[in-house]
């Protein structure tokens, strides 16, 4: 992109609850359909009555359905094009959540419930029983949708494989080695090997070739879970897994990975080959007072990756997607122009969010996201 | 002799955790939410008791993580945010050590179902090690992390005499940043002469039996030393553990075995178990056998439900074996 920190959000956006209990075919009350219409006027989107009419059905066949999904998706990308973004896709409104929606439609998995995550907090955690297998593409027809509805940039948020295999119990390539090495540790270890790489040949790379037969120039690999075990034998894995899973493809391929432990994962970052950006998340880590230099405490480590030599670019995470409180214009232009000092190349930045803004309401999002925008405005006017 | 016990959380079964999440989007009361902890408690200590555990705990579902009760309920500490729980995708909220530590309260038991604890079985309780505690919390108040670790044993220690005095037999204390090293930096001689220090202040006066179990990482990296610790039995994850480290070891105590995986939902295959446990076994007992403990390599709460109650029969299964074929009674 030619334009100065061009600007990205990283991938969902909460579901409406029109989208959520619509989808499911369960009643709406008034105040969740006046919601649609309420954000169908402020986006400017045509023809919402279609969408009340399948709301306000007491049953939903398979085809309102559908149409609920597409037109959500239609929202949320008027959504980000509403708020100026240079770069955009649907909010992940397709799917049901990064980790199920690529497991339930992948054969060889099979949820076992739910576990915890933390206080009563849950997610349910499948094991892999069998080899994996592609069956149908999961992530193509939600990218076609949205090449259809923008003339935007469009990037696709990919859940990476390493992720996967991380979230995922072991059963198959476990039994297949019980017995075989003695050692159970090193048995481990070979089991969630074999997982990753069967995954990346047999479901990963499929898709993404779909994908790119389907004219997607830009994926993005998120990788939450890439340093939950920083041990030098995780993070080669993690490295080659990446490497493994974009080789020989053309297209463009970025990182994103949050809340994790940025000194590991900088140490590994510029093996990472044909990866063109890391999305990563500072502001959580930031304090909120304008300037740059040594108030910028949560842009710290991004030293660390120029350190370690990354060459790429950087999703520079400026909005905290954690909080309601919106970033003023003027502390992301200094989030930005702090970045590009540490860089030394203004061209490497983009400007993002530190993760999705699921957690957020629409409300929130589109004020942080539009102030996203003037701050990118902002820094590029300091700059001229 | 040879037993069984778990080491850890259970996890909540299915109908708690429904309740608990009801519970969080205020579609039930406190009133229901207890009547669901004292139901799936009920169950937690059945599955416990119907596999034959030599020991039984109450299944400790209330306790949110590992410190949190201390967490909680000591002086001079505040929950802080949530934190990675080790190479786990599940949180702990950070101890913040703000003022001088001190024991108030009864700890444990404001969250233990004692009244459900069967008379006939001795029970077992499990709390985190000093310097665990110490390793997890942010310091704010202490010179250093060693001068923390004291003020834990010291709360601990009270903590233990009022437990053994409610008829709680056997304290383990668990340690997993003992041996959690995915770095390989070395442990230095000093910190492992201090743990020792610490765990003597723990168990001092103590008439009850104690253990340190470690995981999450090899605990070879602590022997010999660790051989030495003022503690009955030493807890190993043995799918962290490097068994060939392990063998080159004479062990002077009893050992409690993690030998089913907590963290795998696949069903080990209890003759592979029966097997390495038995080398294992004779290897680091060349002369006298003394106790072993069967048990999970760490907190069963990583599984669902219905896969921890199948490994608490596996490890029961496992040492009722080992106790016949290597003729040990007890």
């Amino acid at each position: 992109m030619d334009k100065l920190f061009p600007t990205q959000e990283i991938g969902s956006l909460a579901k409406p609850a029109w989208r959520v209990k619509g989808y499911r075919g369960e009643p709406l009350s008034e105040s969740e359909i006046a919601e649609a219409i309420d954000w169908g006027q402020r986006l400017g989107i045509m023809g919402v009555d279609e969408l009340v009419k399948i709301l306000k059905k007491k049953e939903r066949t398979p085809e309102d359905r559908r149409a609920i999904l597409e037109w959500s998706a239609k929202f949320a990308i008027r959504f980000f094009e509403n708020a100026g973004l240079d770069i955009v896709f649907d909010g992940e409104q397709w799917r049901s959540e990064m980790y199920e929606h690529v497991i339930r439609n992948v054969e060889g998995f099979k949820f076992l419930g739910y576990v915890k995550s933390f206080d009563y907090r849950y997610f349910n955690k499948a094991a892999c029983i069998s080899k994996p297998k592609y069956t149908k593409p999961f992530y193509v027809e939600e990218f076609a949708f949205t090449c259809k509805n923008t003339d935007r940039e469009v990037k696709v948020p990919f859940t990476g494989p390493y992720t996967l295999v991380d979230w995922t119990f072991n059963e198959y390539y476990e039994r297949r080695l019980s017995g075989k090495i003695k050692d159970f540790k090193q048995r481990k270890l070979e089991a969630r090997r074999e997982f990753l790489f069967d995954l990346i040949k047999e479901v990963v790379r499929p898709e993404i070739s779909r994908l790119v037969e389907a004219g997607a120039k830009w994926i993005q690999i998120d990788e939450p879970a890439a340093t939950t075990n920083p041990s030098s034998e995780e993070m080669e894995l993690f490295v080659e897994a990446f490497n493994e899973t974009v080789k020989g493809f053309n297209c463009t391929f970025s990182l994103h990975n949050c809340y994790s432990n940025y000194e590991v994962l900088a140490k590994y970052a510029a093996e990472l080959r044909n990866c063109s950006q890391l999305a990563l998340e500072f502001a959580n880590r930031d304090s909120r007072q304008d300037g740059t230099g040594e108030v910028r405490v949560g842009y710290r480590e991004l030293r660390l990756f120029e350190d370690y030599g990354f060459k790429g670019n950087y999703g520079l995470g400026v909005i905290d997607v954690h909080t309601d409180f919106i970033e003023p214009p003027e502390l992301v232009r200094d989030r930005i122009l702090h970045a590009a000092k540490i860089v030394g190349d203004s061209s490497r930045i983009h400007v993002s969010t530190d993760c999705g803004l699921r957690t957020r309401t629409w409300d929130v999002s589109f004020a942080k996201l539009k102030n996203m925008v003037l701050g990118a405005e902002l820094a590029r006017k300091a700059l001229t | 002799m040879i037993g069984c016990y778990v080491t850890g959380i259970l996890p909540r079964p299915k109908e708690l955790v429904e309740a608990t999440r009801a519970y969080e989007r205020r579609r039930i009361g406190e009133e229901e939410l207890e009547k669901a902890f004292k139901e799936a408690t009920i169950k937690a200590i059945e599955a416990q008791l119907s596999a034959g555990l030599s020991y039984i705990t109450d299944g400790m579902l209330k306790w949110q993580d590992l410190l949190r009760p201390f967490t909680d309920n000591l002086e001079g500490i505040k929950a802080g945010a949530l934190a990675r729980w080790f190479n786990n995708n599940t949180f702990y909220r950070k101890p913040i050590v703000q003022s001088e530590i001190r024991h108030k309260k009864a700890i444990v038991t404001g969250l233990a179902y004692l009244e459900y604890l069967p008379k006939g079985v001795p029970w077992k309780v499990i709390l985190p090690a000093p310097f665990t505690l110490a390793r997890l919390s942010e310091n704010k108040f202490y010179k250093n992390e060693g001068e923390l670790m004291f003020s834990y044993a010291d709360v601990l220690k009270i903590e233990i005499e009022s437990l053994t005095g409610m008829g709680f037999k056997y304290v383990q204390l668990s340690d997993p940043a003992l041996v959690y090293n995915p770095l390989k930096e070395p442990i230095s001689g000093d910190t492992l002469a201090d743990v020792k220090e610490a765990l003597k202040i723990v168990v001092k006066n103590g008439n009850v039996r104690t253990c340190l179990q470690t995981f999450f990482g090899d605990f070879s990296q602590i022997l010999p030393e660790a051989l030495d610790f003022p503690v009955d039995d030493l807890g190993i994850d043995l799918y962290e553990t490097s068994l060939e480290k392990l063998e080159e070891h004479a062990f002077n105590k009893g050992v409690a075995l993690g030998l089913v995986d907590a963290r795998s939902s696949l069903i080990e295959d209890e003759n592979e178990l029966f097997t390495v446990a038995k080398e294992l076994i004779e290897s680091i007992y060349p002369s006298k056998i003394h106790d072993v403990f069967i048990c999970p390599n760490c907190d069963l709460e990583f599984l669902p439900w219905e896969r921890a109650e199948e490994k608490i029969r596996v490890i029961s299964r496992v040492a009722k074996r080992l106790k016949a074929e290597l003729g040990i009674h007890g």
